[in-house]
């Protein structure tokens, strides 16, 4: 299907909040870095609303948004839910960090595992048994890796900018599982969107008389190595194996400043290019029409 | 409980695409969106390595299928797609927000923004009619008398066409024109139970059938 820009950012701005929210909140349950806890929750907050702009341009009448919303089996009132959850634990924090500039265990439990759920929760709205490819929970667990690995990243640059010690053992380890964990997932969706090549309802010889220009439907242009969508599927794959070199390179050499914003990068870019495939490889289950 | 839905007698069907037409008209499709569209399916072979005559080909009408448990219904965050209690699935355009995840989620891609107004929309079964006691536009105009509208739940057998009006005869008037009916029953070949298909279902249990007999229904179920 085409791709929707408006969403694949959206998707991708809340893993990367959700991901540096997170960090903070492992750094704070450690007690460590503590003068990178205010910058990291406005940008953190900044990408989240970077990312909810960006949803407003896929409504096409946004206006209507309240208009009878709440259907609970819907996933994009599932999001607003965890959206607004995790909001409201920023607002906690932020007060926290002004009164105390520390945040509490619990406040830092709530950041890790709230970021997770909005994380799940806004890729398991793509999980539809219509789209083959998409409906798979490596889906919203490779969202879970974006962010597990933009996180660390962020989150140890911002604290070197702000000249916040940083435990080399902890960054180093944070980094190393989160982008670790960013690649094995990348790689499974991949691999599971490949293999669901297979559920595609296949009839044959078709001809459209509305379309009599359009090529004959086929599966095989569906996979993530196809044509449309070999190029965004290497990027995916490679950024997200480059920020898991540069986190080994970065535990043994430091320079986080440098290091911990190249992993960012690349798991953004990964992430961006791993929903570009999403969308190219999303077809229909009966894909005629 | 009602669930009405339309079966397409596929062989009886001769892809004279009068019912796209009809459905075009009657609801003003804008162009380029389909709420209902004629696929020609094959020429396949009937066997592996066959060459030609051995080979068969049939029309699929295809449009929203009314499911008993529609995604489309799931995902909408506003409730605008809904089912209503004749089964048929409909859009409260003044809902939409046109997010478009029931565009996504539906199996067939029957479902189009309407560009214009910036909502979705679809086949909604004639719902202006039907609610009257008539039948959909495309089961009206069929040029070949392939298909029928009922309610599931009465079984297909009892689903209805129209029927020639034999104007020598009483009353020939526009309403005895419109209500004169026949039931698949009783114009249809024989058919076998095997021979009732749908269109690939993923959970979402379309409520629409197609009985072809000689030739090989493709696609899963």
């Amino acid at each position: 299907m085409e791709l929707q820009w408006p969403l694949i950012l959206f998707t991708t701005f809340v893993a990367a909040s959700c991901g540096l929210f997170a960090a903070q909140g492992v750094y704070a349950l450690k007690g460590e870095a503590k003068e990178a806890q205010m910058p990291a929750l406005w940008t953190s907050f900044v990408l989240l609303v970077v990312g909810g702009i960006a949803v407003f341009f896929h409504l096409q009448h946004w206006e209507r948004i309240f208009n009878g919303f709440g259907h609970i089996t819907s996933g994009i009132t599932q999001e607003l839910i965890a959206i607004v959850v995790l909001v409201v634990v920023m607002i906690v924090c932020f007060a926290q960090l002004r009164r105390e500039s520390e945040m509490t265990k619990g406040v830092a439990w709530c950041a890790i595992v709230f970021s997770a759920v909005l994380v799940i929760v806004a890729g398991h709205s793509y999980m539809m048994p219509s789209r083959p490819t998409w409906d798979s929970f490596f889906g919203p667990l490779s969202l879970l890796g974006a962010a597990a690995a933009f996180g660390p990243g962020l989150f140890a640059a911002i604290a070197s900018a702000k000249g916040a010690e940083l435990g080399d053992a902890l960054t180093g380890k944070v980094a190393l599982v989160g982008t670790a964990a960013n690649a094995v997932l990348t790689c499974c969706y991949v691999a599971v969107m490949a293999v669901a090549g297979g559920s595609f309802t296949q009839v044959g010889y078709s001809f459209d008389p509305t379309h009599p220009n359009k090529a004959l439907q086929d599966a095989a242009a569906y996979g993530p190595f196809a044509g449309g969508a070999a190029w965004s599927t290497t990027i995916a794959i490679v950024a997200a194996l480059a920020a898991l070199a540069v986190a080994i390179v970065a535990r043994k050499k430091g320079n986080w400043k440098v290091m911990g914003a190249a992993i960012a990068v690349l798991a953004f870019a990964g992430a961006i290019a791993l929903r570009v495939t999403f969308y190219l490889t999303g077809g229909s289950v009966f894909m005629y029409y | 409980m009602t669930q009405y839905a339309i079966v397409t007698d596929v062989n009886r069907c001769v892809g004279c695409l009068a019912c796209s037409v009809a459905c075009k008209a009657l609801n003003g499709v804008p162009v380029g969106n389909f709420w209902n569209k004629t696929l020609r399916i094959g020429p396949n072979p009937k066997y592996e390595g066959a060459q030609w005559p051995d080979v068969d080909m049939y029309f699929l009408t295809v449009q929203c299928q009314h499911c008993e448990d529609p995604e489309c219904v799931k995902v909408c965050p506003t409730q605008a797609s809904h089912k209503l209690e004749d089964g048929t699935v409909q859009i409260d355009k003044a809902k939409c927000i046109g997010c478009q995840f029931c565009v996504m989620s539906c199996p067939y891609g029957v479902r189009y923004l309407n560009e214009e107004e910036r909502v979705v929309e679809k086949c909604t079964l004639c719902e202006q009619k039907i609610s009257q006691g008539e039948l959909p536009a495309c089961v009206a105009q069929c040029g070949g008398r392939a298909r029928f509208f009922g309610d599931l739940e009465q079984g297909i057998e009892n689903f209805e066409a129209p029927y020639t009006v034999d104007i020598t005869e009483g009353d020939p008037s526009y309403d005895k024109t419109v209500n004169n009916r026949i039931k698949l029953k009783d114009i249809v070949r024989d058919y076998s139970d095997d021979q009732v298909h749908m269109l690939t279902n993923v959970g979402n249990n379309p409520s629409f059938r197609y009985i072809v007999r000689k030739h090989i229904w493709r696609g899963e179920e």
